[in-house]
């Protein structure tokens, strides 16, 4: 059986009952397995296996100097630099790319002796919320290989889910990280906006991504969270507040004189019809014991909620087709090449080259971002879609004014089947898609930390995640409630 | 915004042919607005460490961030900002305190990623003017302030090299990322002169702030201009036409006064002028109209969300003014009145901040301003443009030029010898003014009794033309001092002499 906690690979380390090696030999044992679910597009076997006995030595020379992640495998979803490594962000348009530096977040857990064991599939740039849109084909979840694990971080998710490494690396830009944990049954954090730095993450849309880390616990988040976090001069919005022992975060109980804890939970996550029954049910479970612990918890209502959807995926994908840009067959990554003896034209190049390497979701999203800053609609959707993010902000605020946390269910249903929302010959409906992420979006369009853990299962045995949303930095008593939460 | 597939189309050959008849050239006024780009002189670029630097090999100063590869972010350049600031500051603009930087989409295969990042909206330095003394279309010579109508920071595109390769566009990406500040005028200049002029005064601006090195040849200073027309009197603007491609102040010059007849010869001739790019072709002083796939670009401009706002803070700003180096027109002024100068002098002392600061120096050696003025319009500055001195320092000292004035001052060489030591002193500068005037014997023979004897023997030699000086005519006199330096061979002192026939005559 894998190991669902950090702090139990940390004893059995130090007790010997394991060492590096043979964690790295079981969780790649665990990935040949499961290839079936398609969670790694790149498995970095011998390296890993390399590093595990380098860490090894090391704690047998001294096992007081061993880094804060000692022996913990973890995997990076394909967005991430890693220098050496390949990079494509789930895409064609980045074929045979080799990062040529390594993101500072992967740098700091490489700094506290993290071992890497591979790169994880998701949804092309991050773009989707059912990892159904990787040029690397679809990922399952382990729960039921026939769904979807949620996007789009979907690799990352299952590869925890599913034991095939400890933890992932994802990134969060309207739920990504968020919503697959949910699927599939783990805890996945997205930090404050400008928590951790964002240099080697291949941006989707820059004001909105957030790396996160995906866990079993959120003793394993918090760890994670407390190792990347930071102040970094390669990326001027990044915050520079001193980071907290996030790891060792605690609430004080009601019963050592603590205050109660003032959760909010949004009306809509236990009413709305458009919330499945089961997840409505466990949402309210949950709110039940908080209260039955003594905590205030009230219903609240948004009232820019409908607007939460539009406006983040007018500022979204205008930021997108701009982030794009770059990829352009000219440097680096997929260049189309000319039908034999047509001569070669620039225009056409570009043309080729971006069509044949992005795939639907992108290129729809790419236009819907270019049409939004087009000069003729950018005030009707681009300044307005900036306004309202303002409103949003405020009203969010005022909640906070008044409560510590906000109450959600991650998603409004549990993961679905393969196809279902993302068939483009049958008449589904994209909207239906876009829609799992109406929970978890508001604190990207904030920028406001949120955590998701599981709360239960459905009638089909699949995860149901609860959210909690708390003011920005206050990642220390997000994570200590989450952790009190988890542990009932 | 170049487009890559341009060939130039040449205007029909009546209207560039056409002489323009003198009544048409007082009819109609040239309204003209330039855009100019200076790279800045930071040691790394506008918004990466990559060293900044001309020259070096193709594609070496370039990053992740230079070549935007995936995952790389922008970080802007402190000194960049305070470089566009002096120059605000230099030009009497607004400084804008809280700096945007917005991504100006487009695509391009030298613009790595996909969008340039400039100024928008807020440039950092709004208004402002730089003062001018140039010839209207008239001829007539006018004062005028050139406004400005702001000027901001943005970063250079990479280059397209077309013609290494046959088959294929090279790119050096180098130059991508440079620190620009883009001036641009409001359309308040009238001639070809004032654009010649407001160039020229740009360049010694930015030359003197150290914030560019103003070479218009090696593309560190480039200037687009915009000419329209209209009927003198008419106060409404005409249809403005862009001209690229100006690689010399010359060159800005002539295209403006190219496109200013084109435009007249086409209005004259019933052709109706299109808003529209053109090129000046500098060998055929003609402007050519580009063809243009699109005729709008929407670059889709918004705020670059990787970027903080760069807030210039009143200390910050302050650090700046007190940096500020002594601009031209303050040192024009000091020259005129604390050293007594004519303005023609200061005029040409001021032209670059190297000379008017060896002046300087030179002047706290020796209380004889003039004489430095003197040396330095003339020998100095010949050898300053004989010799390429853009890239070392000049080799004679303003200790050692002073100790020169002091020679002649004392007597001690004359006036053409100092020329020949001068020359003495460019090539070898570890000797001084004496030393070298004493080894080449160009020492001024001021020993009385030698000079006496060479006196007794010219009088002897001219009794007659002694009697004629006696009984009057006064102006034989050179006559006299002539034979002596001539015997003399140059080397006696002449007031000395002078001196001497006088009493010996008296």
């Amino acid at each position: 059986m894998p190991y669902r906690s950090f702090r139990s690979v940390q004893a059995d380390l130090a007790n010997g009952t394991t060492t590096c090696r043979g964690l790295v030999d079981d969780y790649l044992t665990r990935i040949a397995e499961n290839a079936h679910l398609n969670a790694f597009t790149e498995v970095y076997a011998d390296e890993a296996r390399q590093r595990a006995d380098e860490l090894d030595g090391r704690r047998a020379e001294n096992p007081v100097r061993i880094g804060r992640l000692h022996g913990m495998v973890i995997g990076l979803k394909d967005v991430l630099s890693h220098a050496g490594h390949g990079l494509q962000a789930g895409s064609h348009i980045l074929s045979g790319f080799t990062a040529q530096f390594t993101a500072t977040a992967v740098e700091r857990l490489l700094a506290e002796d993290a071992i890497i064991i591979g790169r994880q599939n998701c949804d092309e740039f991050a773009m989707g919320s059912s990892n159904e849109s990787s040029a690397f084909g679809v990922v399952r979840n382990a729960a039921d290989p026939e769904r979807v694990p949620g996007g789009s971080s979907g690799g990352s998710a299952v590869a925890v889910q599913a034991g095939l490494c400890l933890a992932s690396i994802g990134s969060d830009t309207g739920g990504s990280v968020r919503q697959p944990a949910a699927f599939c049954g783990v805890v996945g954090l997205k930090p404050t906006y400008g928590r951790i730095s964002r240099w080697g993450l291949v941006a989707y849309a820059s004001s909105f991504d957030c790396i996160g880390p995906i866990a079993n616990t959120p003793a394993d988040v918090a760890l994670l969270l407390e190792v990347m976090a930071g102040a970094d001069e390669f990326d001027s919005t990044v915050s520079t507040r001193p980071v907290a022992a996030y790891s060792q975060a605690t609430l004080p109980s009601l019963a050592s004189g603590g205050r109660p804890v003032r959760v909010a939970y949004l009306i809509d996550g236990v009413e709305s019809e458009g919330v499945s029954p089961d997840i409505r049910r466990a949402t309210q479970g949950a709110i039940d014991r908080l209260l039955a612990a003594g905590h205030v918890v009230e219903p609240v209502s948004l009232s820019l909620l409908k607007y939460l959807l539009p406006t983040y995926y007018i500022l979204t994908t205008a930021e997108a087709s701009s982030n794009l840009s770059r990829f352009d067959g000219v440097r680096y990554g997929h260049r189309a090449q000319p039908a034999s003896g047509a001569q070669t034209d620039l225009v056409e190049m570009y043309k080729q080259s971006r069509t044949e390497g992005f795939g639907p979701e992108v290129r729809k999203r790419i236009l819907l971002g270019t049409f939004a800053l087009s000069a003729s609609y950018y005030d009707a959707y681009y300044t307005k879609a900036q306004q309202v993010r303002r409103l949003v902000r405020d009203e969010t605020e005022r909640v906070f004014a008044n409560y510590d946390f906000l109450l959600t269910p991650t998603t409004p249903g549990s993961a679905f089947r393969l196809g279902e929302k993302s068939d483009h010959t049958a008449e589904t409906d994209p909207l239906q898609m876009y829609l799992a992420d109406i929970f978890t979006v508001q604190a990207n369009v904030t920028g406001y930390p949120a955590i998701s853990i599981p709360n239960g299962t459905d009638s089909n045995g699949l995860p149901i995640g609860i959210q909690l949303m708390a003011p920005p930095f206050a990642e220390e008593s997000l994570i200590a409630m989450a952790e009190r939460m988890f542990k009932v | 915004m170049p487009m890559l597939n341009l060939l130039p189309i040449f205007a029909p050959m009546q209207a560039e042919s056409t002489v323009l008849t003198p009544p048409l050239s007082t009819t109609y006024e040239a309204v003209i607005g330039l855009e100019v780009h200076c790279q800045l002189l930071t040691n790394s670029k506008m918004f990466a460490a990559d060293a900044n630097a001309f020259g070096a090999e193709p594609n070496t100063q370039v990053s992740v961030i230079t070549l935007a590869h995936p995952g790389a972010l922008p970080k802007a350049n402190r000194v960049a900002v305070e470089y566009a600031v002096r120059m605000g500051l230099a030009c009497g603009s607004a400084i804008t305190r809280r700096n945007i930087f917005a991504r100006k989409n487009y695509f391009y295969p030298d613009l790595p990623k996909g969008y340039q990042l400039s100024q928008d909206k807020g440039p950092i330095c709004v208004g402002g003017q730089i003062p001018v003394r140039a010839k209207g279309f008239d001829g007539t010579l006018r004062d005028t302030a050139i406004q400005l109508h702001h000027i901001h920071l943005e970063e250079d595109a990479g280059k397209s090299i077309h013609d290494i390769d046959p088959n294929a566009t090279c790119l050096d990406y180098n130059r991508a990322g440079t620190p620009l500040i883009e001036m641009v005028t409001e359309p308040c200049l009238r001639s070809a002169d004032e654009a010649g002029q407001f160039l020229t005064e740009v360049r010694r601006l930015v030359r003197y702030l150290g914030i560019c090195d103003g070479n218009l040849e090696e593309g560190s200073l480039r200037c687009d201009v915009n000419v329209s027309i209209r009927p003198k009197g008419v106060t409404e603007l005409g249809t403005k036409v862009e001209v690229k491609n100006l690689n010399s102040i010359r060159n800005v010059m002539r295209a403006v006064d190219a496109e200013f007849r084109r435009q007249v010869m086409l209005t004259e001739t019933g052709g109706r002028i299109i808003q529209e790019t053109r090129l000046f072709d500098a060998d055929l002083g003609q402007t050519a109209g580009m063809r243009e796939k699109e005729t709008m670009n929407d670059y889709r401009y918004f705020p670059d969300p990787d970027l903080m706002p760069v807030v210039i803070s009143d200390a910050w700003l302050a650090n700046i003014q007190a940096g500020m180096p002594a601009l031209p027109r303050d040192l024009y002024h000091k020259l005129t009145t604390q050293y007594g100068l004519p303005d023609y002098d200061a005029a040409l002392l001021t032209e670059a901040r190297e000379l008017v600061e060896f002046y300087e120096a030179v002047c706290a050696e020796t209380p004889h301003y003039k004489a430095a003025s003197n040396w330095l319009m003339g020998p100095v500055k010949a050898q300053l443009s004989e010799k390429n001195l853009r890239d070392r320092q000049f080799p004679v000292s303003a200790t050692a030029l002073a100790a020169l004035i002091r020679l002649i001052d004392e007597g001690t060489i004359s006036q053409t010898a100092a020329q020949t030591v001068f020359g003495l002193m460019v090539e070898q500068p570890e000797r001084s003014p004496a030393e070298l005037a004493t080894a080449q014997g160009l020492l001024q023979n001021r020993n009385t009794n030698d000079l006496q004897s060479l006196i007794d023997g010219v009088l002897a030699a001219w009794p007659d033309k002694v009697e004629q000086y006696r009984k009057g005519k006064k102006n034989l006199l050179g006559l006299f001092v002539g034979e002596v330096m001539k015997k003399s061979k140059g080397s006696a002192d002449p007031k000395l002499v002078n001196q001497l026939i006088m009493n010996a005559l008296s």
